[in-house]
């Protein structure tokens, strides 16, 4: 197998970033050059799926959806690192329980920090 | 290994001590957690030598007697943390539990033995120290450090893993042995890709020790944060930096000292420049505090540009030195600040007269920052300098001992007013637990001055 790789081998990711790039500009320009010009108001406002547009899009809303969302991608995570165990968990078996008392102690630590939100109400709405 | 895992418990513990309302037992189990942390590091030294975790982490020596190190800073500020996160808001047993959190970073940041567990470790770190930065929600100030910190270190952090997956594209490894060996086999072919890597490393790394020019958050960080906070942040944090800056030149890096010295040199005439002359020109106590601490920190980096067997003993002095002064120093600041309302050196006017205990201690910190003999600060700087003339590095030397003449200048600011200036004032309230800190760490300071032996053969 080639172990020694040279700047000639990076080739074909320059073109793909050529293409990319250019398929950006070229779409860009051609919309702009052959497009139809209409500015009327209607034309200008953003496109909601047909509702009239309500308000400005950027205005503060609660923190509870921050943390909602941050809790949720904590958890998340914490499945995503459950598959890469489930698919090795035969091999780590084979040598006594090992595999699974360590994911038990990572699930152990995420369900206190579990138990905490709970206690601390984080997930109550009101 | 037992260190890391018993701080991780103690940090949950904490927190569930706090959830069910037992506020009285925070400080007590917390102090007690550390402790047992600090005399399982002294169980461990001289026990492990080989790396465990499928050779993740190391706990030789050197991570013991830094894990020791920063451990005892931490007991020392957790006594200073007696009634103050509870002017703060409710939610004490969270600060104790973050600060606990960084702390058991720090020690993963001290024993790590492979670059995956030295970035693992700085997170941890950072992440709690920018939520510690932010704790005043109410304050501005204490906004803009833990934004500021924040971006400065996520920028930082940037550097130090692209400078990582550098090293691994060189070396093909995260290993510290086997990036050694990588080095070793062939010192004249080592790939470009590498010393790149070194580079950024080093950026990465004194961002986040706060070397010059990579200052710039440090002296609006550390005068945002609460008090107490920035005591950790310039004392514990910057001894693990060093610790893992050290590690990795020391066990790795050292044969291409040639490539990197230059660079290390620059950056340490540069934090001993714009410390010192900026410390000068401040009229607050806290603000000098901080880029005093940017120049002990250009200090500090000549252990690592001498790279030799001393090298370690010698950083390990100088930050139990730096560390064991600084944290009187803050001791006297919160007194200060929460019972005057300002740290401005005319509000030391006239100390002594009032509080002679708090004054004298103080004096035997300001002596030992400046490094003035019979303190341990003379002893670390003692060990810098000659580290440093062994490898011939005469005019860093004689640059820093022009500088250190500068330093005396405004560390004596404070003692000049405390004892020659009259002012009216009130005598401040010093309860028992600053009292033991001040006491202890004023003894601890003159009796390494004295007897620099009792540490300095730990490594």
């Amino acid at each position: 197998m080639e172990t020694q790789t040279s700047a000639i081998n990076y080739l074909p990711i320059v073109f793909q970033m050529l293409v990319a790039l250019g398929f950006v500009v070229l779409t860009m320009v051609l919309t702009h050059i052959i497009g139809p010009k209409r500015k009327s108001k209607e034309k200008l406002s953003p496109f909601e799926s047909g509702i009239e547009v309500v308000g400005n899009a950027r205005q503060p809303f609660s923190i509870k959806y921050f943390l909602v969302a941050i809790l949720f991608v904590l958890f998340d995570i914490e499945v995503i690192f459950m598959y890469p165990w489930a698919v090795n968990f035969r091999e780590m078996s084979l040598e006594g329980f090992d595999g699974l008392i360590e994911m038990l102690v990572f699930m152990g630590t995420l369900l206190l920090g579990f138990i905490y939100i709970i206690k601390k109400k984080a997930l109550d709405w009101e | 290994m037992s260190v890391l895992i018993t701080i991780s418990l103690l940090a949950i513990l904490v927190l569930y001590l706090g959830l069910f309302k037992a506020k009285k037992a925070l400080l007590p189990v917390s102090i007690l957690g550390l402790l047992g942390a600090l005399s399982l590091s002294f169980y461990e030294w001289g026990s492990y030598a080989q790396p465990i975790y499928n050779g993740m982490m190391l706990f030789d020596n050197f991570a013991a007697a830094f894990s020791g190190i920063t451990i005892l800073s931490t007991l020392l500020i957790f006594l200073l943390s007696k009634d103050y996160f509870e002017r703060i808001s409710s939610n004490i047993a969270e600060y104790y539990t973050v600060i606990l959190f960084s702390l058991a970073g720090i020690i993963v940041m001290v024993s790590y033995h492979n670059l995956t567990m030295l970035f693992i470790g700085i997170e941890i770190m950072s992440v709690s120290l920018y939520i510690l930065a932010g704790i005043k929600k109410r304050d501005f100030a204490s906004n803009e450090a833990a934004l500021k910190y924040f971006l400065m270190g996520a920028f930082s952090t940037g550097f130090l893993l692209f400078g990582i997956a550098l090293l691994y594209g060189a070396s093909g490894s995260f290993d510290l042995l086997e990036i050694r060996n990588y080095i070793l086999s062939a010192p004249q072919e080592v790939s470009p890709l590498f010393y790149g890597g070194i580079l950024l490393l080093i950026v990465g790394l004194c961002f986040k020790v706060g070397a010059a020019p990579f200052h710039f958050w440090a002296p609006d960080v550390y005068e945002g944060s609460p008090s107490l906070i920035t005591a950790y942040m310039s004392t514990v944090v910057k001894t693990a930096g060093f610790a893992a800056f050290l590690r990795l030149f020391l066990f790795c890096f050292s044969p291409l000292s040639e490539f990197w010295s230059p660079v290390l040199v620059t950056l340490a005439a540069l934090s001993l420049l714009i410390g010192n002359i900026t410390a000068v020109y401040q009229q607050h106590f806290k603000r000098m505090l901080a880029y005093s601490s940017i120049s002990h920190v250009g200090y500090m980096l000549f252990a690592v540009i001498s790279l030799n067997g001393s090298s370690d003993t010698s950083i390990f002095v100088y930050a139990a030195a730096y560390s064991i002064a600084s944290i009187m120093a803050f001791a006297a600041l919160i007194l200060l600040q929460r019972q005057v309302g300002t740290d401005s050196f005319d509000s030391f006017n006239g100390l002594a007269r009032k509080n002679p205990f708090l004054a004298l201690t103080l004096t035997v910190a300001m002596l030992s920052l400046a490094g003035i003999p019979l303190t341990a600060g003379f002893i670390g700087k003692f060990m810098m300098f000659t580290s440093a003339l062994s490898t011939y590095h005469t005019y860093l030397v004689l640059f820093a001992v022009l500088n250190a003449a500068i330093g005396i200048f405004y560390y004596f600011r404070v003692i000049v007013a405390m004892y020659f200036k009259e002012a009216d004032r009130h005598e401040l309230i010093v309860s028992p637990y600053y009292r033991l800190v001040l006491g202890l760490s004023a003894a601890a300071t003159i009796l390494l001055g004295v007897y620099p032996e009792l540490i300095s053969r730990l490594i």
